[in-house]
């Protein structure tokens, strides 16, 4: 692996900030899309900027997510390739999202750069809205722990994904953007394994590289420093990731158990809203489908003895199972929208991970690659037909 | 067990071949358990697996699921995409400790009559091992 590096100068987002500065200049790309911190009040959006003086205020790794960047990226293209070109500085969980969505054609990648940068995970966003200024210290710890002399605590790359992160980033093995994190971004920045405060620009593709030539930028140093970290790393958390699901097994095995986890669920539907994967125009949990007579509830209720209100609770996390778990990226984007703290992403993730299996699919890895279920061979799941 | 234990089985059947599969075995005078709700659907991929979920949380005992033989399909491939989300479907019951065994993916052709008694036949035995369907006793579903 073969990449460029960039020094750091007061913090992280700097030479980033600097890099997509020149590119603009350079004419590499016309727009950039970013997250930066509204001026008003501590939260953050995804901003389209086109004049680079607005650079400046730009994270490009903010401690929360409370927009999934694939969404903002699909509000952006959905109408079809866009005219000029536009650098996405996502994690690598939004770049895997953004290339499912190409695949169901509510992304045209076309005319987009992908970046992506290494993740060291992100907040609850209700812990970050609680108290910010300590949730950012907490993050910026954390994200130091990446450059272990920078840090206050020499902290260790361990760190990253610890508690204070969401649970769906303390178990995610796919927080690097190359093909290591089965990623497909153009350009990955890594930060992973910085011994010398520098950064590291890391091209995919040809896409990738012809831009890095355009800036004059020499992509011919070795990785090895950051492929180690990044390896390191990710056979920690697949062994974290495999516990919890062991234990999370437990929790949710059978229809009681489920109906336990389910039954603090207020049917506000915030998991599907918040999912960068459900795109649908018309969900089948909002149709007339969904809409039924009177008849219909008292015969059921008159079967069962007596039925709860609002109904049909399981079927609708049931039904968004059967229905996104072969594109489910893991972002963990439902959890956080959840008001009443239930663990959706964990148990969403277990299932997609069994189903993907079934397949061999591995959502965003390749933009070429169809979806399963557009595509079929004539011998196979012999074991399910009886 | 319960002697009177009469299974519900939700049957979606495909239009070309399984509906008059089950057709020819009415026809010809078949004996099998009269518990099949008949759906009629076009084609096995036109079963959503939210149907599917949708009959077993009301209470269906039983889904049953039946389409041309692979290669028999009247849209050429209807049942091999029917299949991969069956598959899915089957997996995401196991994934969270469901019975899967509820659930049947038949192949039955317009001429096989007598193949349609024996899957019903076979289906309602099997359901009556396995008992009433627990969703079935959920209020809070």
């Amino acid at each position: 692996m073969k990449g460029a590096i960039l020094k750091v100068t007061e913090n992280v987002a700097n030479p980033i900030i600097n890099f997509l500065e020149k590119g603009l200049d350079k004419k590499c790309f016309d727009a950039v899309l970013i997250p930066v911190k509204v001026p008003v009040g501590n939260s953050f959006a995804w901003v389209l900027i086109q004049n680079k003086s607005l650079l400046e205020d730009a994270n490009p790794l903010p401690p929360v997510m409370p927009v999934q960047g694939a969404k903002a990226l699909s509000s952006i293209t959905r109408m079809g390739k866009t005219n000029k070109k536009i650098a996405a500085i996502m994690r690598p969980c939004e770049v895997r999202a953004a290339v499912e969505l190409s695949k169901l054609e509510q992304v045209n990648l076309e005319n987009i750069f992908l970046i992506s940068i290494d993740c060291p995970g992100v907040l609850p966003l209700k812990d970050y809205l609680e108290r910010p200024e300590e949730a950012m210290d907490k993050f910026n710890e954390i994200l130091l722990g990446a450059c272990p002399e920078r840090s206050r605590r020499a902290q260790n790359d361990i760190e990253w994904g610890n508690e204070s992160t969401r649970p769906a980033c303390q178990v995610c093995d796919k927080f690097v953007g190359t093909d290591l994190g089965f990623c497909q971004s153009d350009l990955h920045i890594g930060i992973l394994g910085t011994k010398d405060k520098n950064i590291f620009l890391i091209p995919n593709n040809e896409k990738g590289k012809s831009i890095l030539n355009k800036m004059d930028i020499e992509a011919e140093k070795s990785m090895d420093n950051w492929e180690k970290k990044a390896k390191e790393l990710m056979e920690v958390r697949k062994k974290k990731k495999k516990e919890v699901q062991e234990r999370l097994k437990f929790k949710v095995m059978g229809i009681d158990n489920l109906l336990d986890v389910f039954s603090n669920c207020i049917n506000c539907h915030n998991c599907r809203s918040a999912c960068p994967i459900c795109y649908c125009r018309q969900c089948y949990f909002e149709s007339e489908k969904m809409k039924l007579p009177s008849d219909d509830y008292l015969m059921r209720a008159k079967s069962k003895g007596a039925l709860r209100f609002l109904p049909d609770t399981l079927l609708f996390h049931l039904g968004r199972m059967t229905h996104m778990s072969l594109s489910c990226v893991g972002c963990g984007a439902c959890e956080d929208a959840c008001p009443m703290s239930i663990d959706v992403a964990q148990i969403f993730s277990f299932v997609a991970d069994n189903s993907q299996g079934l397949f061999n699919y591995i959502p965003g890895k390749n933009a070429e690659e169809p979806l399963s279920l557009r595509i079929y061979k004539e011998d196979e799941f012999h074991e399910v037909e009886t | 067990m319960n002697e009177k234990f009469v299974p519900r089985i939700v049957g979606f059947l495909c239009n070309w071949c399984s509906y008059a599969g089950a057709d020819l075995a009415g026809v010809s005078r078949l004996q099998m358990p009269p518990s099949l709700r008949a759906i009629r659907v076009m084609c096995s991929s036109r079963v959503n697996p939210l149907f599917i979920i949708r009959v077993f949380l009301i209470g269906a005992d039983g889904v049953l699921v039946a389409g041309c033989h692979p290669g028999d399909c009247h849209y050429q491939k209807g049942n091999y995409q029917a299949r991969r989300k069956f598959a899915i479907l089957k997996n995401i019951f196991e994934s969270l400790g469901l019975e899967s065994d509820r659930l049947r993916l038949s192949w039955i052709s317009a001429g096989e009559g007598p193949r349609f008694a024996k899957v019903i036949t076979e289906f309602t035995e099997k359901i009556k091992e396995l008992g009433p369907n627990p969703a079935k006793e959920k209020v809070f579903l």
